[in-house]
């Protein structure tokens, strides 16, 4: 109890000493020098794929434990001070920006949109939302007749939720949504942009919070307090906010973590007597190399885990790991992502301040007087110019009413909404037959909505509408569009249904494991930063205590 | 006389009149802009280059100071990627952002966006193809050999039926002509936005790192405080003969 009421830097993680090995006045990794470089004829005990949410906090926790542990890493292990910018055209490179094929009714932008490459994966330029999941989320189908149940339940990964909110840290005022709680760091100020969307959400009787973010609100060991410049999304060049690069890694490399980056895993290999997996595949430099391992966990999120199983063929898995019931790669989820951005008399200059402030999870849950499944979330973001262009020419504005538009870029304050949308296996990642510098196909992600997600998207907007009105909007823009991406190798009961059993066991290959945002049976209508964390911290528990 | 930006909006005024703010905008009298055009006549963003981090100065800098040159388009398809990036952006005389260079760039590096819908060709095809097809478009209405050389009525008109999605036949065929559009426009906007002469015309305060910001409004405040070194908005026509006044409250 006393505990739910200490804030800041008196509740410091504990088997996480990552704030205190970064330095104050300089944003790199410190102890890259320790980093052990393990041999490649040595057989390690766990090779991890993608250096991001899941594989890091993964290889950092197995660590600890002693384990013996090499991170893949497509991408470059970046040094915020050497290679970031506080600059929005300049930031392309910590996105993944080669090819990938989108296809189906209503096609996802990737790209900046939602996928990350290098050292931190996507939370290196995530907006910083941390929201856990509502217990409902894991029985969509039992509560709500949609969707798939979880085979875990939110009483599983609370502890995991605690235990990464501590690490993040997270900010926010108390939550009481879903299971109520408290957050570690106090809630940041609010911003005179999102104070006008509280106070239109408050004339119309909706309840918004402050938060939550993982974005350090006071001293946080090593890591400074935000200076609130408005680049999230650009990479924190401050590490006020979290990514694992700096929550998870330095922990990491302390105990024994070795990252490898610009390697990009082409294969995981297969012992086709045994059936087990024997290590991975990978180029770097132009050269195919093999790092032998016990055990492997795939962790390249919703596009490249699919892509990385389905292009690891054998004679004995001749559609790829986990894919003997055509499993990998379906169900891959993004979330209803539509923005009304509205136009008021006031100075309101939104890119002060983080871009994530405040949020409402009043719409979650199902309410069937809606007229569709589940719910969404509503939050305030604040584009910077390039973005805010994006949505002029939504509506599509170009040449002098785009500009007029820009002009008038600080009377502008935005909402967004996360629709969650339903899983549907012809939702899809396939392998196209365009290929990648090392010959490896690329990915083919088909995406069409269904009804119930058409009429979540319009219930939504309609409610970021009304708020505006409520507020006195004097002119209002739309755009439509999708954020996060899940699922791809699910988590079920059976291999007919699923691609990984509860403990993150691809079916049929008893020592690969898939950690990351691709086993989201559903996905909520939170953002999956916080989830993902908690779904590897689970895991971890389980591999060290020897419990699979 | 106070001016009122809000009822001059496209999305208020309605929205196949003419832009109406141009000629009542106040003189700009700092920073460079876009046609000189801005709201904020007094704010100049390089003037805080030396509170910018030395990696975020360099890049910034560069674009003003560093045009690249055109290596990606030939100097014909250059001529005309250049005049729809203007009519795309409106700028109709000096000084203008290199849009087009900026843009060369990007497909010179293969600097691309990270997608190509199914039914596009690789994002350097479709602006060659775009290219060639708004060359076509003006040979059949204008009897010009290029876009670039048809008066700028015409290629406002080619340029509208592109934003709808409206042209056909030859080229186009080969593109979903929408996706094409919005391909065009994110290069177009990257450049123009990413462009500190453009931050001065809209008033935005940069990179701010490693300075941050410490006014930034709060629930009791009915608009952010201006940092001391942001620009102040003017609402009058002319701030050298007027007074300027206090936003409203």
């Amino acid at each position: 109890m006393i505990g739910s009421l200490l804030k800041g830097s008196l509740r410091m993680p504990r088997d996480n000493d990552s704030p205190y090995l970064l330095d104050q006045h300089k944003r790199g990794l410190q102890n890259l020098d320790r980093m052990r470089r393990y041999s490649r004829s040595e057989t390690v005990e766990l090779v991890v794929v993608g250096a991001g949410a899941g594989g890091l906090t993964l290889a950092q926790r197995l660590a600890r434990a002693g384990w013996k542990i090499v991170v893949l890493e497509k991408g470059p292990f970046w040094d915020p001070d050497r290679d970031w910018v506080s600059d929005e055209k300049g930031s392309s490179k910590i996105y993944w920006t080669d090819r990938r094929i989108i296809s189906g009714n209503d096609p996802v932008e990737m790209g900046k949109n939602n996928s990350g490459v290098g050292v931190g994966g996507s939370m290196t330029h995530f907006a910083g939302y941390t929201p856990r999941f509502h217990p409902s989320d894991f029985e969509v189908r039992t509560r709500d007749g949609v969707g798939v149940d979880w085979p875990i339940s939110y009483w599983d990964l609370k502890p995991s939720f605690e235990r990464c909110e501590r690490e993040l840290p997270v900010a926010g005022q108390d939550w009481p949504w879903g299971d109520p709680h408290t957050y570690p760091h106090a809630p940041h100020p609010v911003s005179a942009a999102a104070s006008v969307a509280w106070r239109g959400a408050r004339d119309c009787g909706i309840e918004m919070r402050v938060g939550p973010v993982a974005i350090a609100n006071g001293q946080f060991g090593n890591r400074p307090h935000c200076i609130y410049r408005g680049f999230c999304l650009q990479g924190c060049k401050v590490n006020a906010k979290a990514s694992p690069l700096i929550t998870h890694l330095p922990d990491g490399i302390e105990h024994g973590v070795e990252v490898r980056a610009d390697s990009m895993a082409v294969r995981v290999e297969i012992d086709e007597s045994s059936g087990r997996c024997t290590g991975v595949t990978y180029m770097t430099g132009g050269e195919e190399r093999f790092q032998p391992a016990d055990a492997v966990a795939v962790c390249g999120y919703a596009i490249e885990s699919p892509r990385l199983l389905l292009h690891s063929t054998s004679r004995r898995f001749p559609n790829g790991l986990g894919n003997a019931e055509d499993q990998v790669g379906r169900y891959v989820m993004v979330q209803g992502a539509t923005q009304i951005a509205a136009r008021f008399p006031e100075d309101l200059r939104m890119y002060k301040a983080p871009p994530p402030e405040i949020s409402s999870e009043q719409f979650y849950e199902t309410d069937e007087s809606r007229g569709f499944a589940r719910g969404f979330s509503l939050q305030t973001v604040a584009p910077l110019p390039i973005g805010w262009a994006e949505h002029v020419m939504a509506e599509g504005h170009w040449g002098a009413k785009l500009r007029e538009y820009m002009r008038d870029y600080n009377h502008w304050t935005v909402l967004a909404v996360l629709c969650e949308l339903l899983p549907q296996p012809e939702n899809r990642v396939t392998l196209s037959s365009y290929k990648d510098d090392n010959g490896m196909p690329v990915a083919n992600f088909s995406h069409s909505k269904c009804d119930n997600d058409r009429k979540n998207v319009e219930y939504a907007a309609g409610v970021m509408q009304e708020i505006w009105d409520h507020a006195g909007a004097q002119d209002t823009l739309r755009i439509d569009r999708d954020a996060h991406l899940v699922g791809g190798c699910r988590m079920g009961f059976a291999p007919e249904d699923s691609v990984v059993d509860a403990t993150h066991r691809v079916w049929g290959v008893p020592n690969l494991f898939v950690c990351d945002g691709s086993v989201f049976p559903t996905e909520g209508a939170a953002n999956p930063a916080l989830v993902i964390h908690a779904l590897a911290d689970r895991l971890a528990g389980l591999l060290k205590d020897k419990r699979i | 006389m106070r001016i009122d930006w809000a009822a001059r909006l496209p999305g208020r005024r309605g929205a196949d009149e003419a832009p109406a703010d141009t000629d009542e905008l106040p003189r700009q009298r700092r920073g460079t802009t876009p046609q000189m055009l801005g709201r904020y006549p007094e704010f100049d963003v390089l003037e805080n280059a030396s509170h910018w981090d030395a990696t975020t100065r360099k890049a910034v800098l560069d674009r003003v100071e560093n045009v690249p040159p055109i290596r990606f388009f030939s100097a014909r398809e250059a001529a005309t990627a250049g005049a729809l990036c203007d009519i795309l952006t409106a700028q109709d005389r000096e000084p203008r952002i290199p849009v087009v260079n900026y843009v060369d760039e990007k497909l010179h590096d293969a600097s691309l966006d990270g997608y190509q819908y199914y039914d596009m060709p690789d994002d350097r095809d479709a602006w060659r193809l775009v290219i060639r097809g708004l060359d076509e478009q003006a040979a059949a209405r204008g009897g010009v050999e290029t876009f670039a050389a048809a008066s700028g009525e015409l290629q406002h008109e080619i340029v509208s039926d592109f934003a709808q999605a409206k042209l056909h036949g030859g080229v186009w065929n080969g593109l979903n002509v929408k996706h094409a559009f919005s391909l065009i426009m994110r290069g177009v906007v990257q450049s123009y936005y990413g462009h500190p002469w453009a931050w001065n015309e809209i008033g935005w305060g940069g990179p701010a790192y490693p300075r941050g910001y410490s006014r930034f409004g709060s629930p009791h405040l009915q608009a952010a405080e201006r940092e001391p070194w942001e620009g102040q908005e003017a609402y009058d026509r002319d701030v050298v003969r007027d007074e300027l006044e206090e936003p409203p409250s």
